[in-house]
């Protein structure tokens, strides 16, 4: 869930970006390549090109449906997007590992997935 | 079977025309707070479908003073009552 | 029919911005089918006029729920019915709205709350 709280900051080289208790983005709009790497490194995920295409459909789900995906939507969007291979959930485990709704969607500067637990 | 709860009158809510349009033919209609309305002799006409099918919790009635004005059609029900249509049904709907 | 009968029927009687009770109908079938429920949506009531082309956000800059109905085909909830009553009440013809749906009459929505093993009202 989106929220307003700040809880404590991001730094990056050049700027401190407000977080929320969950390591969210306070402000969507802070969001740009450097700070996608900077709440990477937190997961201790280095970004690689696999990491970006999933970023940019995750990006482009929120910015047509206004919510972040839960597991099985995401998948069906990567697959759309990328290929059958990619959105297999094994390939997004590994990529971002725990909860990849949850851990793709804080670096892509997405609130948390709301139908997710 | 059943058992769908209608609190809303039919004299100012369209509500219990989606409670008709879900019931089955076995289903039961428990007409519960201001649902107890559509008891009363001049308004049970709209749950005409479902007659011999249809109870109104007393203690809705009679915290309103409906008890006098309640069709005799209707069957009345205490929250005893009430808790074996509960039991004797599949599942209940709750319309509001 | 019975093959192809969802799990859960969420049944969605009230239109978007005036309350919140079609957004929390949407969330209670989001969630389950992101548990791999499968779900059916059935609008009745004013609930038919979520599915209307051409909605925006409030006045407030509220958001709408029009983004999360054409999310619901990404969660593979693809059952959307509507009450055949309600379209004509409100002059609606089921070719008209924003997704595909099918129109049910007073016999068949009765089937359906029997026959899902769980129904929720919103």
């Amino acid at each position: 869930m989106a929220t307003t709280e700040i809880y404590r900051y991001l730094f990056t080289p050049n700027k401190k970006i407000p977080l929320d208790p969950e390591g969210y983005l306070v402000n969507q709009a802070d969001w740009d390549r450097e700070v996608a790497e900077a709440l990477a490194l937190e997961e201790g995920i280095p970004l690689g090109d696999e990491h970006w295409e999933i970023i940019e459909v995750l990006r482009d789900f929120y910015a047509r449906f206004e919510q972040a995906p839960a597991m099985r939507p995401l998948v069906k969007a990567v697959s759309r997007a990328l290929g059958e291979e990619k959105g297999r959930s094994i390939h997004l485990m590994r990529l971002f590992p725990g909860s990849p709704p949850k851990v793709a969607a804080r670096i892509a500067g997405l609130p948390k997935p709301t139908n997710c637990l | 079977m059943l058992l769908h709860i209608l609190n809303r009158s039919p004299a100012t809510s369209e509500v219990y025309r989606q409670a008709l349009a879900a019931m089955g033919p076995e289903d039961r209609l428990l007409l519960i707070e201001d649902g107890v309305q559509g008891a009363m002799s001049t308004l049970v006409g709209h749950f005409a479908e479902v007659t011999g099918r249809l109870y109104a919790l007393r203690d809705d009635l009679e915290a309103r003073g409906l008890i006098a004005h309640c069709d005799t059609t209707v069957a009345v029900t205490d929250m005893a009552g009430f808790v074996t249509l509960t039991e004797d049904a599949d599942r209940t709907l709750s319309w509001f | 029919m019975s093959n192809e009968q969802g799990d859960l029927l969420v049944i969605l009687r009230h239109g978007p911005h005036g309350t919140s009770w079609l957004r929390e109908g949407l969330d209670a079938a989001l969630v389950a089918a992101a548990f791999g429920r499968r779900v059916t949506l059935l609008f009745m009531g004013e609930g038919v006029t979520a599915l209307l082309p051409g909605q925006g956000s409030g006045p407030l800059g509220q958001k709408g729920t029009a983004p999360t109905l054409e999310m619901l085909e990404m969660y593979d909830i693809e059952t959307l019915l509507v009450e055949a009553e309600a379209l004509a009440r409100y002059g609606l013809d089921a070719g008209s709205l924003m997704l595909p749906v099918a129109s049910v009459g007073q016999g068949r929505i009765a089937e359906l709350t029997a026959s899902h093993p769980l129904v929720l009202t919103f």
